[in-house]
């Protein structure tokens, strides 16, 4: 594996994100807001797979895309090695699109349905490296198609004519193409078979020692970031949680909310159904709660979490943001 | 006898001049009260052998061979009339995503009644009392405020406990539920799989959980059937089948999790990908993907045999088993 060195590669800088989703009042004056995410912070070293966890509307895919730059972020910055891309011009950012890729959760929708897979992986070749001739492009397919597990002589054929798990290979493929430093995976196998799972994660950590990618993995699937990830952000409703690295959140997890999450995975050492340890459900992000996000879910929560928003510290080697962190080992 | 008894069922789906087998000589049995889980991934035929036990496959698709027998009935000998007592009254059936169960025109409320009122001769006011017992049931706060609204006042996981309340309104012997978390965030789905497990255990009701996830039916069924391109390919009880698969393909799916691996390493994986309905191999239909096949495996069809406590479909199930403990090399 490969070792992260502590060169920051992306950082993520109190990060704000809101969207105007319609307007209130008499004149329609007073706009109603989705407060997608609220003050992110987030450093993600050189080498590493930091892997960003939470429920449905925890805002983990718009952090996602704020960052690709498919979203600009309502205030807070976002830095690729050493430079804010979050304000610059499309031509200027256009070199960092080539080093940032994506891969997406549904193969099905993410695929033009009438381009061959060749066009569709020549395409970023086509638009980022104009300089490459026909048959440089050509090799260059074979080669990432290989290097993903599929047959390189499928280039001739369309989407629909693979399985889910091979589509979701020759997107991969797609974002590897153009030789990028880091990738963004928005529950890339979400959509997948079990043994289909196995396969698309193994080959995203092949990639990862071949091409000496840094990941950044969303998923609502805990189990998948224990095995890929370094490090690990919890998020919810907009808002970090915790951030520590993987073994030390699943050894030890110290936000009441990652307790919970942790314990609503369903395991198969034979245990029975573990004790339901988190009741309700997440609120909207539209009317969000005063204080700490989490308090009306929260077993330990007081006065003090209703009024006052904890902020991010460190605490036991990890990053929390609880009041009380002190109290939940 | 077991409360239902599925014996070598065959489901076709005649296309053209094609004709595809979607079930191919499936057996299983559901005693009173028993939880059982149907496992397998997409296109194995676990959703149409749920359906097809309710007579709910879609045309032109049909059951060609076998029998569903359910507390003595032949479901295929009986009537019409008589289907309409046993589906959604005797046997309930729960679905994937409640936003596409419920009625989003009508409150919860109406739904209750409309479907008690459709199995049952009942005031309106007894079953508004049976509706709101069974919202309590489930645990849905304030219930008798809830019975006025409409499905898109709920949240995902409330609907989904709507829905459960629904299948409990007429008592059922047997809830089928089909992939009833899938749809769901993982602290809700614990939530309601832990409700499920309560209600089956207190009112004696037998549940048919089907799903493509291991671990969830490792912690709520007693019972493990795996399907595999339309085939039973093995069951047994859940912690033998959970802890020590005897068919290749269960071992791999469960060693391809990833909490059955050691972080950060590559997982065990079962390469290739299960075959479609126009493409099933002949003789074991898991073969190409198996690392065990032999000869034998490519031209005769494993028939399923009892090994121990369970059932294995494989023709070499006792010498790999064998080989697998001592190396735990799984395909």
């Amino acid at each position: 594996m490969v070792e992260p060195a502590d060169r920051p590669l992306v950082e993520i800088d109190q990060l704000h994100k809101t969207f105007q989703v319609g307007s209130d009042g008499w004149f329609g004056n007073r706009p109603r807001l989705v407060r997608a995410i609220n003050g992110v912070s987030i450093t993600i070293l050189k080498g590493e797979s930091f892997c960003l966890v939470g429920e449905s509307g925890c805002g983990k895919s718009t952090l996602a895309r704020t960052v690709m730059g498919l979203e600009k972020p309502s205030s807070g910055a976002v830095c690729y090695d050493g430079t804010r891309i979050d304000d610059l011009a499309d031509s200027r950012r256009l070199p960092f699109r080539r080093k940032m890729q994506m891969i997406f959760q549904n193969p099905y929708a993410s695929l033009n349905p009438r381009m061959t897979v060749r066009q569709i992986l020549e395409e970023p070749l086509r638009f980022h490296r104009p300089e490459l001739g026909a048959a440089e492009r050509y090799d260059k397919v074979v080669a990432v198609m290989t290097s993903v597990g599929n047959n390189p002589d499928w280039g001739a054929r369309f989407p629909h004519e693979f399985s889910g798990g091979q589509r979701q290979r020759i997107s991969i493929a797609r974002a590897l193409m153009v030789d990028p430093e880091f990738v963004v995976a928005d529950e890339p196998i979400s959509a997948l078979d079990v043994s289909i799972q196995a396969q698309v994660l193994n080959v995203m950590m092949d990639a990862r020692e071949r091409h000496d990618l840094t990941y950044l993995f969303i998923t609502h699937d805990l189990s998948v970031v224990e095995h890929f990830g370094t490090r690990v952000g919890v998020m919810y409703l907009g808002t970090l949680c915790e951030l520590a690295d993987t073994r030390t959140l699943f050894a030890s997890p110290r936000h009441p909310y990652t307790q919970g999450l942790l314990a609503a995975i369903p395991r198969m050492d034979g245990s029975q159904l573990s004790h339901v340890k988190m009741t309700g459900e997440v609120p909207t992000a539209m009317d969000l709660p005063s204080g700490c996000v989490f308090h009306g879910r929260c077993p330990l929560a007081r006065e003090r979490c209703q009024r006052e928003i904890p902020e991010l510290r460190e605490v036991a080697g990890r990053q929390i943001a609880c009041h009380y962190a002190e109290e939940t080992a | 006898m077991a409360l239902l008894e599925v014996r070598d069922l065959d489901v076709i789906f005649p296309l053209g001049r094609k004709t595809l087998q979607a079930l191919h000589g499936v057996s299983f049995d559901l005693d009173k009260g028993e939880r059982l889980g149907i496992v397998g991934e997409s296109g194995a035929g676990k959703s149409v052998a749920a359906f097809s036990i309710l007579n709910l496959i879609a045309k032109p698709g049909r059951i060609s061979a076998g029998r569903v027998v359910f507390d003595g009935d032949d479901l295929a000998k009986i009537t019409d009339a008589e289907m309409q007592h046993i589906r959604g009254n005797r046997i309930s059936m729960i679905f994937q995503d409640p936003m596409m169960t419920l009625n989003p025109v009508l409150t919860i409320g109406t739904q209750m009644v409309e479907c008690l009122k459709a199995h049952r001769t009942i005031s309106d006011a007894d079953a508004r009392r049976i509706a709101i017992d069974k919202l309590e049931e489930v645990k849905i706060p304030s219930a008798a405020a809830r019975f006025a609204n409409y499905p898109h006042q709920l949240s995902g996981g409330m609907r989904q406990r709507v829905v459960i309340a629904i299948a409990l309104l007429t008592d059922p012997a047997i809830i089928i539920a089909d992939e009833p978390t899938t749809a769901l965030d993982v602290t809700i789905q614990a939530e309601i799989l832990a409700l499920m497990l309560d209600l089956c255990r207190d009112h004696g009701v037998a549940l048919m959980l089907i799903t493509h996830d291991l671990a969830v039916v490792s912690q709520v069924t007693q019972r493990i059937v795996v399907m595999y391109a339309g085939r039973v390919v093995e069951q047994g009880p859940t912690p033998a089948i959970i802890a020590d698969a005897r068919h290749p393909y269960t071992r791999g799916l469960i060693r391809a999790l990833p909490q059955q691996n050691r972080p950060g390493v590559r997982l065990h994986q079962i390469r290739g990908t299960m075959p479609t309905l126009e493409e099933i191999p002949v003789g074991c239909t898991f073969h190409p993907r198996c690392d065990f096949a032999d000869a034998t495996c490519r031209q005769r069809e494993p028939d399923l045999r009892v090994i121990d406590a369970g059932k294995v479909a494989c023709h070499h199930a006792e010498h790999i088993i064998g080989k697998l403990r001592a190396g735990g090399t799984d395909g």
